[in-house]
């Protein structure tokens, strides 16, 4: 009897004082204090008692029942009180889910693919491991030209192919361009190939792995106009309609004219600043397609012609105003408190 | 190739009234990039890159016929002061010299004797022009080949005529393993193969077109110099030179090919010079060993050609005019034209898109106007894989996993060396594979976030490398994931929602080795496996093609039954050596109308397990119930 008492008592303490609102309180009393409330409900089980016991038993009850009022009456100041002060407090930190992240470099190449294929682009990804004919053999370097030798690309460490040359890890997604006129035989193509490419190189701008993005458009009637006008579509939906773009000569061996590619410094907006030159920023390379390439794809340089251009991932993704990240390597760390800001 | 050049200068050979602002600007967007421009006392610096096949512009001269042909174009008059450096007159003593260079491994070589050296000293405004160069001034014997290498663009060299003993030059490849020491005393190894010159009796005195050497170079007593030109093959300059590691300016230039023809302005202008600064007397004939002539070049095109890939249309006119600003020469039948290239453009010019390229830069890529293509679109019924990894990462992030790219070239540590293809030149050991597994390169990655986090879920989806035997490796792509500090039953919580309810993939887990490894199965297709780690880390590898030819977008739709089930919590207990998979299929087995069987907990051998009894005609009945309870504690 005395533990149902106090468990009773207990009981209502823990829910009136876990009570958020006057109407659960006036429900609470009706529950204990109410004329079929649990504490009365007490009452009827005295008339069996020992006479003893019955006194004892009814003090405890009287008790309970004080207790129970004065803790409702407290908590209704209590309440009271609180709707005075601050009746809600919306600042409080919510509960956070916990999302995983996708990395930044993966969010690019897909904002990168939707631009394109948005203008009938097909994104393809060609090997990473390649014949040094695709790289360059097919691309009209010389048999001796600099980026063949070993102080810029990677070689492999195996038996060459009688046919396609060394093996390698190709240092440009150029390597896609012959692979995609195979697989095309006829043109139109509008290729867009994003692959992982590796150079000998590491250090604030540079890092021996990285991603690039190529663009391969051919077909009857293709001319620097269209490379313009692409190079333009491409800025403007990367950075925004106020990014300016501008090609200036290059030289690659595999397009002819070659250019260079610049969009106006997102950050200073064209005025000039630390990050630019005089208002521009360095993106890439492109150009005309060289004769002999299409030449090597199977297609007539008489009939078509086309335009290639191929970027870093890393390097336009780093352009976004206000990334800050100063470091190409950093995309390469494994640190979560980096990957988490992703 | 990046190279200074003084405005000062520039304009000794360019008439013009553009400010070096100006020069900079409209010189970038048609030639040359002019990355910056810096004022230097009353002087101002052009920092300017030079492509590999422009090196034709490496000098200020032929930088200043660039500045000319582009500067009218913006509406800026400019012209070109040539070169105009007469033979000299008075030749002396008539010393002897010998050049032999039987392999034509040297396509020109000229030189002379200059002797009588009444001065030394360099001029301080030669001095001023070397150093706002980024050259040091040494003295005026090294000074003049260094300003004429600047000035033409054609490197140079001196030699102490006393020091050549026979007066003699025998032209010939090193042998593995010679040794030279440069003029500033360092000794090299040679690789094999390099052009060296040898006095005749087997000693090298210079490394031509890299550096000189101790042996054969001028000094304080030297009297009389042999002032030295040669024009090599680029290919064999540029092994050399890196080969060693010896980046001079000289070499930088040679190994891009210069025109033969500016070794005879160049050798008259530095005999000028010195005969100006130095007050030499010319003490010998000029000695031209001119052995590899370059051909002449033709390039027949249509003024079509030109325009359909511009995409407009430019008078013929114009198009004489830009090329031959530029030093070319053109000759028009009707619509057909004819360009005679410049020595100097040999190296670059060969074909019509060329021409295409001087007239449109000439005539200004930024006056073309910008159009997206117009045509047919490529088959646009063409299914690629690579979407899919999108929606993997999507699913991935959902489940709290952060995604990292780490490099695929690892250590032996990190992949087995005898199955992993090797790199040839690596830049360092740790980077000498290419790897044939993700699970080392994820452990590796939570191992560097240790005593970050309590827990930690990596994931990355990249290729591995398995080599074939004589054909490319196979690129396998391949997700990884790892995780520390997760119970495996959230793991497998994670790799249950992944696959089943998200790629909609049902799968099967067979333990592999020794409650270690796992594979991970779908009917016969392996998708991957984890591994439980004994420090408690969980790493997985799961196949993406498999993954994607199994992957559904929607499974059939199941209707919801008009009666609805029963459900009752049972607590089995289980034997030794029957699994939770065996209990459920036992149960599953036992009768029909168990509808869905759900976990719900574990104590010691005891498994509770809510079964939904349904029959899909009828609200099944209590007395129902109890026969198939009954039915499945039999089963067990």
């Amino acid at each position: 009897m005395r533990e149902d008492i106090i468990g009773i008592k207990n009981e209502a303490i823990s829910r009136i004082l876990d009570a958020d609102s006057t109407d659960t309180l006036e429900e609470l009393r009706i529950n204990y204090l109410g004329r079929n409330g649990k504490v009365n409900s007490l009452l009827t089980v005295l008339k069996n008692l020992l006479p003893d016991e019955k006194k004892e038993i009814g003090i405890l009850i009287n008790e309970t029942k004080n207790t129970i009022e004065n803790t409702i009456e407290n908590k209704l100041s209590d309440l009271k009180e609180t709707k005075a002060r601050q009746p809600f407090d919306y600042s409080i930190p919510g509960k956070k889910k916990n999302l995983g992240t996708i990395h930044l470099i993966s969010k690019t190449i897909e904002e990168i693919t939707n631009i394109f294929e948005r203008i009938g682009f097909t994104r393809m990804r060609y090997p990473e491991v390649e014949w040094d004919y695709f790289a360059f053999g097919s691309l009209n370097f010389p048999q001796k030209h600099p980026a063949r030798d070993e102080w810029e690309t990677f070689f492999i460490d195996e038996k060459p192919n009688p046919k396609y040359g060394a093996m390698l890890l190709t240092p440009h997604t150029s390597s896609g361009q012959v692979r995609e006129m195979w697989r095309v035989k006829t043109p139109p193509v509008r290729m867009v190939n994003i692959a992982k490419c590796y150079r000998r190189q590491s250090d604030i701008s540079h890092y021996p792995m990285f991603h690039q993005f190529e663009g391969l458009v051919i077909d009857e009637g293709i001319n620097i106009t269209h490379l313009k006008g692409t190079l333009d579509y491409f800025a403007k939906s990367f950075y925004g309609p106020d990014v300016k773009t501008r090609i200036r000569p290059y030289h690659f061996q595999f397009t002819e004219p070659s250019f260079e590619v610049d969009f106006s410094c997102t950050v200073c907006k064209g005025a000039g600043c630390k990050l630019c030159k005089a208002g521009w920023l360095e993106v890439g390379g492109s150009g005309m397609v060289h004769p002999n390439v299409l030449k090597e794809g199977g297609i007539d340089p008489q009939k078509y012609t086309g335009y290639a251009f191929g970027w870093g991932v890393e390097r336009v993704l780093m352009m976004k105003p206000n990334l800050n990240i100063p470091d190409l390597r950093q995309l390469y760390s494994t640190d979560l408190r980096y990957l988490r800001q992703f | 190739m990046d190279i200074l050049i003084s405005d000062n200068w520039l304009r000794e050979f360019l008439i013009t009234k553009a400010t070096p602002k100006q020069i900079e600007k409209y010189i970038s967007l048609c030639g040359p990039s002019i990355e910056k421009v810096e004022k230097i006392g009353s002087d101002f610096v052009y920092h300017v890159e030079i492509t590999t096949n422009r090196i034709d512009t490496v000098g200020i001269y032929g930088f200043a016929r660039e500045c000319a042909a582009i500067l009218p174009r913006f509406g800026i008059s400019a012209k070109l002061k040539k070169q105009n450096t007469k033979k000299p007159q008075t030749v002396g003593n008539k010393l002897p010299f010998t050049i032999i260079n039987k392999e034509k491994l040297v396509y020109r070589a000229m030189g002379v004797v200059l002797s009588d050296i009444k001065n030394r000293q360099t001029p301080e405004w030669m001095k001023k022009r070397l150093e706002v160069s980024g050259l040091r001034s040494l003295n005026a014997l090294v000074d003049v080949t260094n300003y004429i290498m600047l000035e033409l663009g054609q490197p140079s060299h001196a030699f102490d005529y006393d020091k050549i003993k026979n007066a003699k030059f025998v032209i010939r490849e090193s042998s593995k393993g010679e040794k030279v020491t440069s003029f500033d005393g360092k000794t090299y190894s040679l690789p094999g193969g390099d052009i060296v010159f040898d006095d005749g009796d087997g000693e090298i005195i210079d490394l031509p077109g890299i550096i000189g050497t101790k042996n054969s170079v001028v000094d304080g007593n030297t009297k009389r110099i042999f002032f030295f030109i040669d024009n090599n093959d680029p290919v064999r300059i540029r092994n050399t030179s890196m080969t060693l590691g010896i980046r001079t300016v000289a070499a930088m230039i040679n190994e891009k090919g210069v025109d033969p023809m500016l070794s005879e302005d160049a050798l008259l202008r530095g005999i000028e010079l010195y005969k100006n600064i130095c007050k030499v007397k010319v003490d010998s004939k000029i000695y031209d060993e001119y052995l590899v002539k370059p051909k002449v070049t033709k390039i027949d095109l249509v003024d079509e050609f030109i325009n359909k890939r511009l995409g407009i249309a430019i008078a013929k006119d114009d198009i004489t005019k830009y090329l031959t600003s530029l030093g070319f020469g053109c000759l028009w039948k009707g619509n057909r034209l004819s360009v005679t290239v410049p020595s100097f453009r040999l190296n670059d010019v060969k074909i019509p898109e060329d021409i295409v390229e001087e007239v449109a830069r000439i005539y200004g890529y930024h006056n073309l106007p910008s159009n997206l293509m117009e045509g047919k679109i490529p088959d646009p019924l063409f299914k690629s894989g690579l979407p899919f990894e999108w929606k993997i990462k999507n699913i991935l992030k959902a489940l709290g996993g952060n995604e990292m790219f780490t490099l695929s070239l690892v250590s032996d540590k990190l992949t087995d060396n005898k199955s992993s293809l090797e790199l040839k030149n690596p830049l360092g050991s740790d980077t000498k594979y290419l790897r044939n597994n993700l699970k080392n390169s994820l452990l590796e990655a939570v191992q560097s976030n240790k005593g970050q986090y309590d827990n930690i879920f990596l994931y990355e989806l990249s290729n591995v490398y398995i080599p074939k035997k004589d054909e490319l490796p196979e690129e396998k792509l391949t997700l990884g994931m790892v995780f520390d500090g997760y119970r495996y039953t959230s793991v497998k919580g994670i790799i249950e929602t992944f696959l089943s309810k998200e790629l909609k993939i049902e799968f099967e887990i067979e333990m592999e080795s020794n409650y270690k490894i796992f594979n991970i199965n779908a009917g016969k297709a392996i998708l991957g496996y984890f591994e439980i780690m004994d420090d408690g880390k969980i790493v997985i590898e799961l196949y993406v093609p498999e993954l994607l030819s199994l992957e559904k977008d929607y499974i059939s739709f199941d209707p919801i039954s008009k009666h609805p089930p029963q459900i009752e919590d049972l607590t089995i207990t289980q034997k030794a050596g029957f699994l939770y998979k065996d209990i459920v299929a036992k149960i599953l087995k036992s009768d029909k109308r168990v509808n869905r069987i759900e976990y719900v907990g574990k104590y010691k051998d005891n498994i509770t397990l809510k079964i939904y009894y349904l029959d899909e005609n009828k609200t099944l009945e209590d007395g129902e119930i109890e026969e198939i309870r009954k039915k499945i504690l039999k089963s067990l």
